[in-house]
């Protein structure tokens, strides 16, 4: 394909190609009727069905186990178990959105627009990035729940004792290493920064202590995965030809996105039981918060 | 060659030449029945809301597989949701003591009231849902390269809109469910660094979920995000048409 391009052409709408076009009515109108109708029936019949729930009245002194935030922000929710609140709850989604706003930015080149999966290796650039997001996700999940430890010894015998035992999840790292005590306060920063203490209350003019076990695992690891992993997929599959523009690079980005979005949603709405222990499905149950239900 | 005489009219034509061709009707649609290309195209360009489209579009943009009515269906679920939202508010009062017995009342006694709660709230639901999938075929598309990357910025504006919508009804119940879901998911924006505590003290009006919290909610989910979203909408509507309307191969 001949790509070498004197000037990049200035963003303008296409030439229309009258010949190509057909009258909105009827062929628009009838479709978007049919799809409206379709929608407001099937949801009549939803609605007839399903009702919408309705709990007990608030009570601020009556805690559900699990509480959980509505089901699309389950995701954030999950993330917030695996690392540093301020990162999992803000800085990852509003990075993650500005990146997000920044794609046609990044991938200028109009060419492969209108059609689906138009690049050459699209497909596959798709489908092995969303086997990967998934599996990967899950592993990490696993991992970070304890559970691959838990299935190792469980299931083969498997098990590394106690000098293996930092590799259990992520916050084993932080309990199971012998920290010197000067590496759990480092001062570092005369100044009120707030960043970085949870509490919000930095004093003024106070000395900031940097947890660096605590910072290991709550920050610098799950910021290494946010920004590695994909880096790394993208990376792989271009050494092996895959990914050969912007565009390639963003369909691996994009797609990883939407399937580990999927899995998170997933895991925090189908799998978190009660305290946010790991479960299956059918095992899942809510206490209401009275006092002698949770279990244990 | 013996020509032959138009067939007289009918007592039906007669009765459809009474009503759709006289002064009133011809003031209110200025086009004829649109069964010729010409009055089909006068309908869409005269019509307020028709006139949303353009008049013809290239026929790969009919094709179902191309679109799946995605962005067209959140934005119809966005007036669904308008419409039984209406409907609630005549029932509903934000207060504390009010909100939940409202909603109960809603639902056992105002006729057809279950249904339209269940309606708003499946089609919040299916929004969400639409928006998210709109998205995701705008992308596979390559439909946000140029000259549209704009119209992209405001989706991921109205992505968000979209979720804020959701979340701030998400509060109005009152019951368990609504009151400890926005506990939590203000907690999670109380952890934002620097501004976190201060968003959160101003999005619930306190420390805690109470009556303040309920009365923001309410006021961003009937008037303000709904406001912002539709100025956003208008936006994201007219650069489609500005744009040439869909993306199509070069």
């Amino acid at each position: 394909m001949a790509t070498a391009v004197v000037a990049r052409p200035v963003a303008r709408p296409q030439p229309r190609a009258r010949d190509e076009e057909v009258l909105v009515w009827p062929d628009l109108i009838f479709i978007e009727f049919i799809s409206a109708l379709v929608f407001t029936v099937g949801l009549l019949i939803l609605s007839t069905f399903m009702n919408a729930p309705l709990l007990d009245q608030a009570n601020p002194d009556v805690t559900p186990n699990p509480s959980k935030a509505p089901w699309y922000l389950l995701n954030l929710q999950e993330l917030l178990l695996h690392m540093n609140a301020a990162m999992a709850g803000i800085i990852v989604p509003t990075v993650w959105l500005i990146l997000l706003a920044a794609f046609p930015y990044f991938d200028r080149d109009n060419e492969g627009q209108g059609a689906w999966f138009a690049t050459e290796n699209a497909w596959r650039i798709t489908i092995v990035s969303g086997i990967v997001a998934f599996v990967g996700t899950w592993l990490l999940i696993l991992w970070d729940t304890g559970k691959i430890a838990y299935f190792l010894n469980a299931w083969f015998g498997l098990s590394g004792g106690d000098t293996l035992r930092f590799l259990e999840n992520v916050r084993s790292m932080q309990s199971q290493l012998p920290w010197p005590d000067w590496s759990r306060s480092i001062t570092y920063l005369p100044f009120e920064l707030r960043i970085l203490d949870g509490t919000g209350r930095g004093g003024p003019t106070s000395f900031q202590n940097l947890d660096f076990p605590g910072w290991l695992v709550e920050q610098a690891i799950p910021i290494t995965a946010l920004v590695g992993l994909p880096s790394l997929l993208i990376y792989t599959l271009w050494r092996i030809g895959w990914v050969v523009s912007r565009r390639d690079a963003l369909l691996a980005l994009f797609t990883g996105f939407v399937v580990v979005f999927g899995v998170l949603t997933l895991v925090g709405t189908a799998f978190r039981g009660q305290g946010q222990e790991l479960v299956l499905p059918w095992q899942l149950k809510v206490s209401e918060g009275i006092p002698g239900q949770e279990a244990h | 060659m013996a020509v032959e005489a138009p067939p007289k009219p009918t007592l039906a034509d007669k009765i459809y030449d009474r009503l759709f061709h006289n002064y009133v009707w011809k003031s209110i649609f200025r086009t004829g029945y649109p069964n010729t290309p010409r009055n089909q195209m006068l309908i869409v360009a005269t019509n307020v809301f028709l006139h949303l489209h353009p008049t013809r579009i290239h026929r790969t943009h009919v094709k179902i597989t191309h679109t799946y009515c995605l962005g067209g269906l959140s934005f119809f679920m966005f007036l669904g949701l308008t419409v039984t939202g209406i409907l609630l508010m005549f029932y509903y009062v934000p207060s504390v003591e009010r909100a939940y017995l409202d909603i109960q009342n809603i639902t056992t006694t105002v006729q057809f009231g279950q249904l339209m709660r269940n309606m708003h709230r499946w089609m919040a639901h299916a929004m969400v849902i639409l928006v998210f999938l709109h998205m995701m075929r705008v992308f596979y598309t390559g439909a946000y390269k140029p000259p549209r990357e704009f119209n992209w910025v405001v989706g991921v504006i109205l992505l968000v809109l979209t979720f804020l919508l959701s979340f701030t009804g998400y509060l109005l119940p009152w019951d368990q469910l609504a009151f400890w879901a926005i506990t939590v998911g203000s907690e999670i924006a109380g952890s934002a660094p620097v501004l976190g505590p201060k968003t959160r003290f101003w999005m619930l009006g306190g420390f805690e979920v109470g009556p303040n919290a309920l009365i923001r909610f309410y006021t961003l989910h009937v008037i303000g995000l709904p406001l912002l979203a539709a100025i956003f909408m208008a936006v994201h509507f007219w650069r489609i048409r500005r744009d040439g309307g869909l993306a199509r191969p070069l």
